[in-house]
């Protein structure tokens, strides 16, 4: 199976610290990569980098055979490729709803004028993105709160909405950046099913956490970074038995065993 | 106001496409309720005084709305009066000193200060917060001060006086009113109606959240510098307009404060909706007028207006009418 994104040689340096540096690596079709990594390891610089957020120093990016290294999130996103934010998941004030309609722009925008004058068109796109938005919701289990305020609601339900508005506008590859954090265990199974339900629609998924049991039950493979390198890559236990790895989170081997 | 209902809530379940059209048009009875009145009360007074300052707050009201527009994409403009004025010189030295046919000089006034915006958005509007403020601040002096040096072309510091009436049937105080009302009555409603468009979702994702609206889909930057170059067109028009009416041009009228009270109808009146500009510049247009006979007396009346506004409703005027309707409701609850 063809890789449906591929990273080579990626590198962006700030000044002299090199957050992220040579960093290769793939995703399949229809696959769950995990990528973790101690704090400031350069995770979220590798997906700010792949989204466009932000442009790297030199490497390039790959995306269903076509070169999108520097592209603009907005670019990316109309080929496919969407992202969530660990702080800013969801728009305050909005109802889940509205924001998940925010989240489908790019089936709901005909045009300025269209919009403007509100045409047939423009009445028909969103007739059609509210209908992919119900069904959104319905799927990933927010219909009961889809007219609440989006940020009343509990963290768990924001980031599970964080990753609607992401599917709302029907990406091919998802990235969401530490979908976990801030959650109870309970919260963090549920979100784990949500990802594996994301999956099941056909979408690949790159996630980014520090939750070793929530990345071990969700991921096919796992990336581990340290110091903005790649220290391992491959299936989830081999990984996390890699005594490389456990050094980086933990300090030496030897202190890691007498725990 | 149309915006707000739809996101404070009352969308019945089920029905988004019908109510989101519904809060849409909402708008159009109330506004052509105020267009009415404002197109009668001339004839119950009829000091020409009155009905000038009448025109005024017509005129002014254009460019604090085409403010608002882009305080709505996430950007306070402190430059907005040097737009006025480029579509204002531009206008009056086409029609003046080139000869030119007013309504042709105008469009070209328009196109002017749209154009300027246009070059300069690019590069001002990725700048945020209190650097845009300070650019577009500097920007408005930069071009304040090409009106007041460029004295063979704008008549420096005196400016150009005896502008004649654009059509000798403006030469009426009551038809150059009826002219400004048109005229703002027509960009209030492309205003608004963009707002209620999929525009103006997208320039309120982009001022809660950049980012977030990029990775949307949204191309951000494009928007925002399509959006500052309708606004600035749009105020440019106010200065094509407003300049024959004042029959005089000079530097003084597009300098830092003008821009500044500009900002400070939307802050006074409310942020939020448009209704907010609207309230701001009848504040601000009128309540100089009420005073003018206690000179002393205006400024200081003025701060005090601004810090009880600042102090009790930091949302705007808009804000007294939302908390008056809580107010209300509680009364019936009981």
């Amino acid at each position: 199976m063809a890789a449906l994104l591929e990273v080579h040689g990626l590198s962006r340096h700030f000044g002299g610290l090199k957050a992220v540096d040579d960093l290769s690596f793939s995703v399949a079709e229809g696959e769950i990569l995990g990528i973790i990594g101690p704090n400031g390891a350069g995770k979220t610089t590798a997906v700010n980098l792949v989204s466009g957020v932000i442009e790297p120093t030199s490497g390039e990016v790959t995306f269903a055979g076509q070169a999108i290294t520097g592209l603009a999130p907005h670019i990316l996103v109309a080929k496919g490729l969407a992202r969530t934010f660990q702080a800013t998941t969801v728009w305050t004030g909005c109802t889940v709803r509205e924001n998940a309609l925010r989240g489908a722009f790019r089936h709901l925008y005909p045009g300025f004028w269209a919009t403007f004058l509100d045409t047939n068109r423009a009445r028909e796109m969103r007739a059609k993105a509210n209908a992919v938005v119900d069904e959104l919701l319905a799927s990933l289990s927010l219909t009961d709160v889809a007219e609440q305020i989006a940020d009343s609601l509990p963290y768990g339900y924001q980031k599970t909405l964080g990753m609607v508005i992401a599917l709302a506008a029907a990406p091919r590859l998802v990235m969401l950046d530490e979908p976990a954090a801030g959650l109870s265990a309970e919260e963090a199974d549920h979100v784990r099913d949500t990802i594996l339900r994301v999956r099941e629609r056909g979408i690949s998924v790159v996630v980014i956490d520090h939750n070793m049991r929530f990345i071990k039950g969700l991921c096919d493979r796992v990336l581990v970074i340290h110091q903005g390198r790649q220290l391992a890559v491959g299936a989830p236990a081999d990984v996390l038995a890699d005594p490389k790895v456990i050094e980086a989170y933990l300090g030496t081997a030897d202190a890691a065993a007498h725990r | 106001m149309a915006q707000q209902s739809a996101t404070i809530g009352e969308i019945p379940r089920g029905g988004h496409g019908v109510a989101t059209r519904a809060a849409a048009s909402g708008w159009i009875v109330p506004f052509a309720a105020v267009v009415l009145i404002m197109a009668l009360w001339p004839l119950l007074v009829q000091q020409p005084y009155v009905i000038n300052i009448g025109t005024n707050c017509c005129f002014f009201a254009i460019g604090a709305a085409s403010l608002h527009l882009i305080i709505r994409t996430g950007h306070v403009s402190l430059g907005h009066a040097a737009f006025l004025g480029i579509g204002g010189y531009t206008t009056v030295l086409l029609f003046v000193k080139a000869g030119w046919p007013y309504p042709l000089a105008l469009f070209a006034g328009v196109a002017a200060a749209g154009g300027a915006a246009l070059a300069i958005g690019p590069i001002i509007l990725r700048l945020t917060g209190k650097y845009f403020v300070l650019v577009t601040f500097l920007l408005g002096e930069l071009i304040r001060m090409v009106f007041v040096e460029w004295v063979s072309l704008t008549g420096g510091a005196q400016g150009i006086t005896q502008i004649p009436p654009p059509h000798p049937l403006l030469s009426s105080q009551l038809a150059y009113y009826y002219l400004a009302l048109t005229v703002s009555a027509l960009v209030l409603a492309f205003i608004i109606r963009l707002l209620n468009s999929e525009v103006g979702r997208a320039m309120d994702a982009m001022r809660q959240a950049p980012s977030l609206t990029e990775c949307a889909g949204v191309p951000v930057v494009r928007f925002k510098v399509m959006i500052f170059a309708i606004a600035c067109a749009l105020v440019g028009l106010q200065g094509g307009l407003q300049a024959p009416f004042l029959r005089t041009i000079e530097p003084l009228t597009y300098g830092p404060l003008e821009s500044l009270n500009m900002v400070v109808m939307n802050v006074i009146g409310g942020m939020t909706s448009i209704v907010g500009p609207l309230l701001g510049t009848v504040f601000l247009v009128v309540l100089p007028e009420l005073l003018r006979d206690y000179v002393l007396m205006q400024r200081i009346f003025y701060g005090i207006c601004l810090i009880i506004v600042m102090a009790f409703l930091p949302g705007g005027i808009v804000e007294l009418w939302s908390r008056l309707g809580r107010l209300l409701l509680r009364r019936e609850g009981r």
